[in-house]
């Protein structure tokens, strides 16, 4: 081994996934140098505000934009060579990490050109769409390492948006609109348990036809019920950003983490809750030797049905909460198909974070990010035409997940039914 | 196995309940008066967008339509929902088979399949909301909408209300029919500068380029709120989306923003319905309505095909004729000066008589 050559430790030996990411930022940094310092007039400048609000005196600053763009690509493409060279691929995506946040910067710099771009507002607008979809997410990966495939989550979505809305509404409060769109949410895990689990129906299917159901189900009810009663149904109260004191003052993270909904500071404590209960406790071990080899738990005496049970019907609550907060979260008023496919979208970002609860808030906001990025872009009018910037989520999420991720392995028993002999 | 069969029958037959229920939602005629025993025969149909029936938007004012020709002349009515693209074709065959006198296909993304529905059977009337055929056909009414003449009015009032400078604009798609909105906005907005040589900005829209801000999507109202914190962000303090239900979502933040209470008061402009009517919550955020006159156009097209005056080719509403209007102020009829609205009757005036372009491009940028 020690005669190892040069080139094959830079082309592979140490692995496809440093040569990936060596690959990736030598590639950006160029593309950064080409493109985005190239790209800018001489003499203009960016302007980065870093403030929430206008009151706040957090002093924004404005950088040359051409020198910027050339620096950050030289240190990508620095980056890069310093990962061709290590002789290991510890750390590997952490420089990746860095060097796509330089990339990013050197992008905004370019976009920015002769303007102003609010990253505080960019992060916050993210969690718009991060907090139902990691809670989606965090949905299947209860239901899944377990051993259930649970493609319900859009229906689950769109039955706790409902049923948020309509108790808020009647009641007033938007916390029983909250426990409401959980318990609903449950339900519909329930059912999903009970098709999938006791009848061993196909669980892909199964989840299929419930999100059918549910799409029809509550477009039905909109219509007959909600419309009809518009002021006194579908006019829920909305719950306000609560600021956590002393948190909320730290620049640039206080106000984009600590002064939000709920439904923020809930996405954080399922996933602690998750990431512990998977990986450290009794329960996390039992969850996951029946997602991988049911037969076996089940001969140390694990009741595989009751552990697939509760995951299901827990994984429901918590999809419902993510349900919840498209309505007494955000907008209030419930509409037909609201949460638009994004159920389905919660369920890649799962398979893409892995399987692991804190891969799918990644994969999650990720997905936040480019979306709310590509809104900006759009607003600051960059010379990109917007049906490519309406590909910008989708895209991030093609190239990490093909790309980056590489092979990921599923739970062995997911979507396999267990039936005792 | 018993168990499960008896399961899945059981979930299908709820499912297909749930479906039949969700589906066709018919209005069984109350034929009152004489005149109405011809007309109580006559059935007039909808197919919605994917927005649905319930859009608060032109789907729901086609509906509307066809409500008050209901009330008007005593016919049947009944509209069928499109949950995705792919329902058009089944919906309208649909109604051919149950012998609709009219249907009524909603939008734009409906154009395509009307024509060929139409063509492969001649002898069904249509009309199609907001979609134009190159050659007209002889049994599809075109009810087409110069909303760009109202919109430019709307534009005008943002550019004057402004503070800050800066108007925002975004659509649900990047397709004619919500971007002529988009277009008339922003000429309305320039032309207000050239007037009082004033500096407005439109964000979201840029009409020489035709690129801009879109949610590429007409439900998901997260994407509204997300693309009018975009917009705040930059400094806009009008914001005018033209996305239906989208449009909720604006509104969301814009409420929101104004609840925290940091920076300038942001206001609305709703579009193709009286805001203050289809989503009284908000009134108070909304300056005025961009509207476009789908009921009233609807309503003749469907009294027309049961009295057999129906004629095939294109109908325009405009200022003129009071097809597309400015909604009445509601909360803002105080807050708007006096010399503002007389430059708004004014400028309608204007280009009722042809004096004054709706054009963008026909102005100078910035």
């Amino acid at each position: 081994m020690a005669t190892t050559p040069v080139t094959a430790r830079v082309w592979g030996m140490y692995g496809a996934r440093s040569r990936n990411v060596a690959v990736t930022l030598v590639l950006a940094g160029l593309f950064t140098i080409g493109v985005f310092a190239r790209g800018v007039p001489t003499g203009a400048s960016t302007g980065f505000d870093l403030s929430a609000a206008p009151a706040v005196p957090i002093p924004s600053f404005a950088v040359p934009s051409a020198l910027t763009a050339l620096l950050c690509g030289i240190a990508c493409v620095a980056l890069g060579g310093l990962q061709a060279l290590r002789r290991t691929e510890r750390h590997a995506y952490g420089i990746l990490a860095l060097g796509l946040a330089i990339f990013g910067f050197a992008f905004l710099t370019w976009a920015g050109q002769s303007r102003s771009v609010n990253f505080i507002d960019i992060l916050s607008t993210s969690l718009i769409e991060t907090v139902p979809l990691s809670l989606g997410a965090f949905s299947g990966v209860l239901c899944e390492r377990s051993g259930v495939i649970n493609i319900a989550i859009e229906g689950q979505f769109l039955v706790a948006a409902f049923t948020s809305a309509v108790i808020a509404s009647a009641t007033q409060d938007p916390w029983l609109g909250l426990v409401a769109g959980a318990v609903s949410g449950a339900l519909v895990g329930a059912l999903l348990a009970l098709l999938t689990i006791t009848y061993a129906a196909d669980q892909i299917i199964v989840g299929v036809v419930i999100d059918a159901f549910a799409l029809g189900l509550t477009s039905f009810f909109d219509l007959s019920v909600l419309v009809p009663n518009q002021a006194t149904l579908n006019s829920p109260p909305v719950f306000r950003p609560i600021a956590i004191p002393l948190l909320d003052k730290i620049p640039i993270v206080g106000p984009v983490l600590f002064d939000e909904t709920i439904f923020v500071y809930l996405t954080a404590g399922v996933l602690i809750a998750l990431q512990i209960g998977l990986f450290r406790t009794r329960w996390g071990l039992r969850v996951r030797a029946v997602g991988e080899h049911p037969r076996a738990a089940d001969t140390v005496g694990i009741n595989v049905t009751r552990i697939r049970y509760l995951n299901v019907i827990v994984g429901g609550a918590v999809a419902g909460i993510g349900g919840a907060a498209f309505t007494v979260g955000g907008t209030g008023q419930f509409t037909p198909n609201m949460t638009a496919g994004l159920g389905y979208i919660a369920l890649a970002a799962m398979i893409f974070g892995r399987w692991q609860p804190l891969g799918a808030l990644a994969a999650a906001f990720l997905f936040g990010f480019t979306d709310a990025l590509q809104f900006a872009l759009s607003v600051l009018n960059v010379p990109i035409p917007s049906d490519f910037l309406t590909m910008l989520p989708y895209l991030a999420t093609i190239v990490a997940v093909a790309g980056l991720v590489g092979q990921v392995r599923p739970p062995a028993a997911d979507g396999q039914p267990y039936a005792r002999e | 196995m018993k168990r499960l069969m008896r399961m899945s029958a059981l979930l299908l037959a709820v499912g297909l309940v749930a479906a039949a229920c969700a589906k066709p939602s018919s209005s069984s005629s109350s034929g009152s008066g004489s005149s109405a025993s011809k007309a109580s025969n006559f059935l007039a149909c909808e197919v919605t967008d994917t927005g649905g029936i319930d859009d608060r938007s032109f789907n729901a004012s086609a509906w509307k339509g066809l409500q008050d020709a209901q009330k008007a002349t005593g016919m049947k009515i009944q509209y069928l929902q499109s949950n995705s693209q792919s329902d058009y074709v089944p919906n309208i065959q649909a109604f051919e088979q149950k012998h609709c006198g009219i249907i009524v296909t909603v939008g734009f993304l409906m154009g395509g399949v009307t024509e060929k529905q139409a063509k492969a059977n001649p002898k069904q009337k249509f009309a199609i909301v907001d979609y134009s055929y190159k050659k007209p056909l002889p049994n599809v009414l075109s009810l087409l909408y110069k909303t760009d003449q109202d919109a430019f009015l709307g534009g005008y009032l943002a550019a004057a209300m402004s503070k800050t400078g800066k108007v925002g604009t975004f659509g649900g798609m990047n397709i004619p029919t919500v971007t002529i909105y988009m277009d008339g906005f922003a000429a309305g907005v320039r032309y207000y500068n050239q007037q009082n040589h004033a500096h407005v900005q439109v964000l979201g829209w840029d009409p020489d380029k035709k690129q801009g801000s879109f949610t590429n999507d007409f439900t998901n109202q997260a994407k509204g709120k997300s693309v009018t914190q975009s917009l705040m962000s930059q400094g806009a303090d009008i914001i005018f989306p033209v996305a239906g239900s989208v449009g909720l979502g604006a509104a969301a933040a814009v409420q929101e923003h104004d609840r925290s209470g940091s920076g300038n008061p942001v206001y609305m402009e709703w579009v193709d319905t009286d805001g203050c009517i289809s989503a009284p919550q908000y009134c108070n955020l909304f300056i005025t309505s961009v509207t476009k006159g789908i009921a009233t156009s609807v309503k003749q097209a469907a009294v027309k095909a049961a009295n057999g005056t129906f004629k095939g080719g294109n109908y325009f509403g405009t200022l003129a004729n009071g097809g597309v209007s400015l909604s009445p102020f509601h909360h803002f009829a105080d807050k708007i000066p006096s010399s503002v609205k007389s430059a708004l009757n004014r400028i309608k005036q204007g280009i009722i008589d042809g004096k004054i372009s709706t054009d963008p491009t026909k102005y100078p940028a910035g």
